[in-house]
C-alpha cells in the first residue's frame, strides 16, 4: 500500500531543490569572480597554463606590479574623492527635493516632480554626448568637477525619499511645526533621523554606483592621473600581448572596495534595493 | 489671560463647508470639549485654533492677541495628538524638551524644565527610553509633558485618549482631570465620546454638520438638550424616541402613542401650539420602568447586566426601547413587560428636531 507524501514533506522537497537549484545558480554566478581572483594570484606564466582551481605557486606578484608600475593609488584616490562626492550631494539634494516635493505646497511642484519622474525614463548614455559636450564646453574635462557633476542625477533616490516622506504620519510635522520647527529642522531633526536606515542604504548603493562607473569617467578623464580606478584598470597596457594576471589583479582591486562594502552593509544594502525595486520595476 | 474667541470661524475645502461661520468663547482656565460624530469638523476647529489649518473666514482671538494669521508655535497653545506623534528617535526627555531644543535653551535649562514636568507626570524613570519602550498610557503621559514644557495659555487635545484601551482611558480620564485642576490653564478637548466630554469638560460644545448644535454645562446638555441630535448624542445608553400625537391642554401636555396609550406630560399653562401636532417624546432610560401595568407592552430582547444596574432593550409597538431596571430583575429575553414613563422627565422634539419646552 502507498500513500501520498504530506504536504509539509512536500513542501521540504520543493524547498531543497529550489536550494540546490540557488545554489547552482551562485556558483554559476561566482566562478567568474572566483576564476579572477586566481588567476591575479598566478605567476605570469602560469596563467595559461595552470587551470587548477587552487594555484598552485600563489604570488602576489601582479598585485605589487600593478601598485609599482600603475597609478592605482592615484586611481584609488580619485575614486575615492568622486564617489564619496557624489554619495555625499546627492542624498543630500535629493533628501532636500524628495522633502519639498512630498511636504511643501508650492508653485511648479507637480510639474518639478513629474520632470524627476519623466528623466529616469531617459538612459543616462543617452544623455552622454550631450555630457560630454556641455563639460567639454565649460573647460571641465580631466577635473573632478567634470567627472563628478553629470553623476548627479539622481531621479530614483528622489523619488524614495519623496515615498518615505509621504509615507510618514502627517502629526510628526504637525508636532514638530508646533514645536517651531522650520523646515530645514523638520527635515535634518526629526523626518531624516526618524529612519536614518533609508538614508544609510540611498548611500551605500549611491556610492557604489559611483565607484563602478565607466562611461562617463571614461570619456571625462583622458589624463592618466584623472582617472578612476575602473577607467585606470584598462588603462594597464603591455607591449607583449595580454596579461592575465596583471589585468584581473587590477580588476580585484578595483573591484575589492565595493565587495568590502557590500559584506559590511550587505542588509542595507538590501533594503535600498527593495526600497527602490518598486520604482525601477 | 488665555480666553478664547472664535467669531464667524469658516471653513472650506474645495466647495465643502466643514465649519460654518461658526462664533465661541472658551474662558480663561476653563476646560471645554468639542464633541460631536466623525466629519462634524471639530478637529478642524481646534487645528484652526493650532494653526494647523488657515481659517477661510472669520477671527481667533488668544488672549488679547488676534492670532488668525499667526503661526503654529508663536500662538501660546500646545497640542496633544491623538496618535501621541512622538519623535521615535529621541528619548522620553528629548521628546520633551524638543520645542526648548528648537529655541536654542541650553542644556542645563532644557534639563530643569523636563525634570519638572517629568515630575508632574510622573515620569523621572522614563526619561532615557525611547517611544517604542513605553506603553501606550506611558507615551500620552510624554505627549502631555511635551505640551506641558512650553507652559502654554491653552491646550488643546486632539481625542487624545482614542487609542488607549478602556481601563487606561479612565485612568488617564482622571489624571487629566487632576492636571486641569493643577494647572487652571484653558483645555479645549475634542472626542466623540460623550462619556469623556461629560467627566472632563466644565462646558461642553456638541458640533453637528460644522455647526453649534448645543452648548452649555454637561448637566445643561443632559437635563436640557436643544434638538434631538443633541438628546441622542449625550446620555449611554442613548434616550429613547417615542413617535407620538401631541395635543396641548391647560397645563399638560397629551402624548398619543401609536399603539393607543397616552401619558399626560406637565407643561407651562401657556400652550405653544394649538390643535394636535405630531412629534416626538424623548425618554431617558433611567425614567423608564418596569410594570405589567405600564401603558407600553414591548418583548424583551437583550438583558445587560452591569452588576450596579441592568439595561433591557425591548422591541415595542412604539419602536425599539431601551430601560434602565434594578441589576436584580429577573427577566429573561423573550419575556413580554409592561413599560412605565416618568412624565416629568420627558423632553418633546417637533418633526424639526427642536425641543419644545415643556419645564417651565
Amino acid at each position: 500500500m502507498t500513500t501520498a507524501p504530506s504536504p509539509a514533506r512536500r513542501r521540504d522537497i520543493g524547498g531543497w531543490v529550489l536550494t540546490l537549484l540557488s545554489a547552482m545558480a551562485a556558483i554559476l554566478w561566482f566562478f567568474p569572480v572566483y576564476w579572477a581572483i586566481v588567476t591575479s594570484l598566478r605567476a605570469d606564466d602560469q596563467t595559461v597554463t595552470d587551470f587548477s582551481l587552487i594555484p598552485l605557486n600563489p604570488t602576489f606578484g601582479n598585485f605589487l606590479y600593478e601598485f609599482e608600475n600603475s597609478k592605482l593609488p592615484i586611481w584609488y584616490l580619485n575614486s575615492t574623492i568622486v564617489s564619496v562626492s557624489i554619495t555625499v550631494v546627492v542624498v543630500f539634494m535629493a533628501a532636500c527635493t524628495g522633502y519639498a516635493i512630498s511636504q511643501l505646497k508650492f508653485p511648479g511642484r507637480q510639474v518639478l516632480w513629474w520632470t524627476i519622474m519623466a528623466s529616469f525614463m531617459v538612459p543616462v548614455s543617452a544623455l552622454i554626448v550631450n555630457h560630454f559636450i556641455i563639460i567639454a564646453g565649460v573647460g571641465l574635462l580631466n577635473s573632478y568637477m567634470g567627472i563628478i557633476l553629470p553623476m548627479l542625477l539622481s531621479p530614483v533616490t528622489v523619488i524614495v525619499y519623496k515615498q518615505f516622506f509621504d509615507g510618514l504620519p502627517r502629526e510628526f510635522r504637525e508636532a514638530a511645526v508646533m514645536d517651531g520647527a522650520g523646515e530645514f529642522q523638520l527635515l535634518f531633526r526629526v523626518f531624516l533621523p526618524m529612519n536614518w536606515g533609508v538614508t544609510t542604504a540611498l548611500a551605500i548603493i549611491t556610492f557604489i554606483t559611483a565607484w563602478n562607473a565607466f562611461l562617463w569617467p571614461f570619456l571625462a578623464a583622458q589624463d592618466e592621473k584623472m582617472m578612476t580606478v575602473t577607467v585606470g584598470i584598462t588603462a594597464v597596457q603591455d607591449a607583449f600581448g595580454v596579461r592575465y594576471g596583471r589585468q584581473l589583479a587590477g580588476a580585484v582591486l578595483a573591484g575589492l572596495p565595493v565587495a568590502v562594502a557590500y559584506l559590511l552593509f550587505q542588509r542595507r544594502v538590501t533594503q535600498a534595493i527593495t526600497l527602490s525595486a518598486g520604482i525601477k520595476g | 489671560m488665555s480666553q478664547v474667541d472664535l467669531s464667524g470661524i469658516t471653513k472650506t475645502f474645495g466647495a465643502v463647508e466643514v465649519i460654518r461661520g461658526l462664533d465661541l468663547q472658551v474662558a480663561d482656565g476653563s476646560f471645554c470639549a468639542l464633541l460631536g460624530p466623525s466629519g462634524c469638523g471639530k478637529s478642524t476647529l481646534l487645528r484652526m485654533i493650532a494653526g494647523l489649518e488657515t481659517v477661510t473666514a472669520g477671527h481667533i482671538r488668544i488672549g488679547d492677541r488676534e492670532v488668525t494669521q499667526v503661526e503654529p508655535a508663536k500662538r501660546g497653545v500646545a497640542m496633544v495628538f491623538q496618535n501621541y506623534a512622538l519623535y521615535p528617535h529621541l528619548t522620553v526627555a528629548q521628546n520633551i524638551c524638543f520645542s526648548l531644543s528648537l529655541a536654542g535653551v541650553s542644556r542645563a535649562q532644557q534639563k530643569e524644565h523636563g525634570d519638572k514636568v517629568a515630575k508632574v507626570l510622573q515620569l523621572e524613570a522614563l526619561m532615557d527610553r525611547r517611544p517604542a519602550e513605553l506603553s501606550g498610557g506611558q507615551r500620552q503621559r510624554v505627549a502631555i509633558g511635551r505640551a506641558l514644557v512650553r507652559d502654554p495659555e491653552v491646550f488643546l487635545f486632539d481625542e487624545p485618549l482614542s487609542n488607549l484601551d478602556a481601563l487606561l482611558r479612565v485612568q488617564m480620564r482622571l489624571e487629566l482631570a487632576k492636571l486641569h485642576n493643577d494647572l487652571k490653564t484653558t483645555m479645549i478637548y475634542v472626542t466623540h465620546d460623550q462619556v469623556e466630554a461629560m467627566t472632563l469638560a466644565d462646558k461642553i460644545v456638541v458640533l453637528d454638520k460644522g455647526k453649534i448644535s448645543q452648548m452649555g454645562s454637561p448637566l445643561d446638555l443632559y437635563n436640557a438638550p436643544a434638538n434631538r441630535f443633541v438628546a441622542s448624542f449625550i446620555g449611554s445608553p442613548a434616550m429613547n424616541f417615542l413617535p407620538a400625537k401631541l395635543r396641548w391642554s391647560a397645563g399638560t401636555l397629551q402624548a398619543s402613542f401609536p399603539n393607543g396609550a397616552s401619558l399626560a406630560i406637565p407643561a407651562p399653562a401657556t400652550p405653544a401650539f394649538d390643535g394636535e401636532r405630531a412629534g416626538e417624546v424623548g425618554v431617558r432610560p433611567e425614567h423608564m420602568g418596569l410594570s405589567d401595568t405600564g401603558p407600553i407592552r414591548g418583548v424583551a430582547l437583550v438583558v445587560e447586566r452591569l452588576g450596579n444596574t441592568s439595561y433591557i432593550y425591548l422591541d415595542s409597538p412604539v419602536g425599539p426601547l431601551i430601560c434602565e431596571a434594578d441589576q436584580a430583575v429577573g427577566i429573561q429575553p423573550g419575556t413580554s413587560v409592561g413599560v412605565t414613563i416618568d412624565p416629568a422627565h420627558c423632553h418633546i422634539f417637533g418633526t424639526d428636531g427642536a425641543a419644545w419646552p415643556v419645564r417651565a
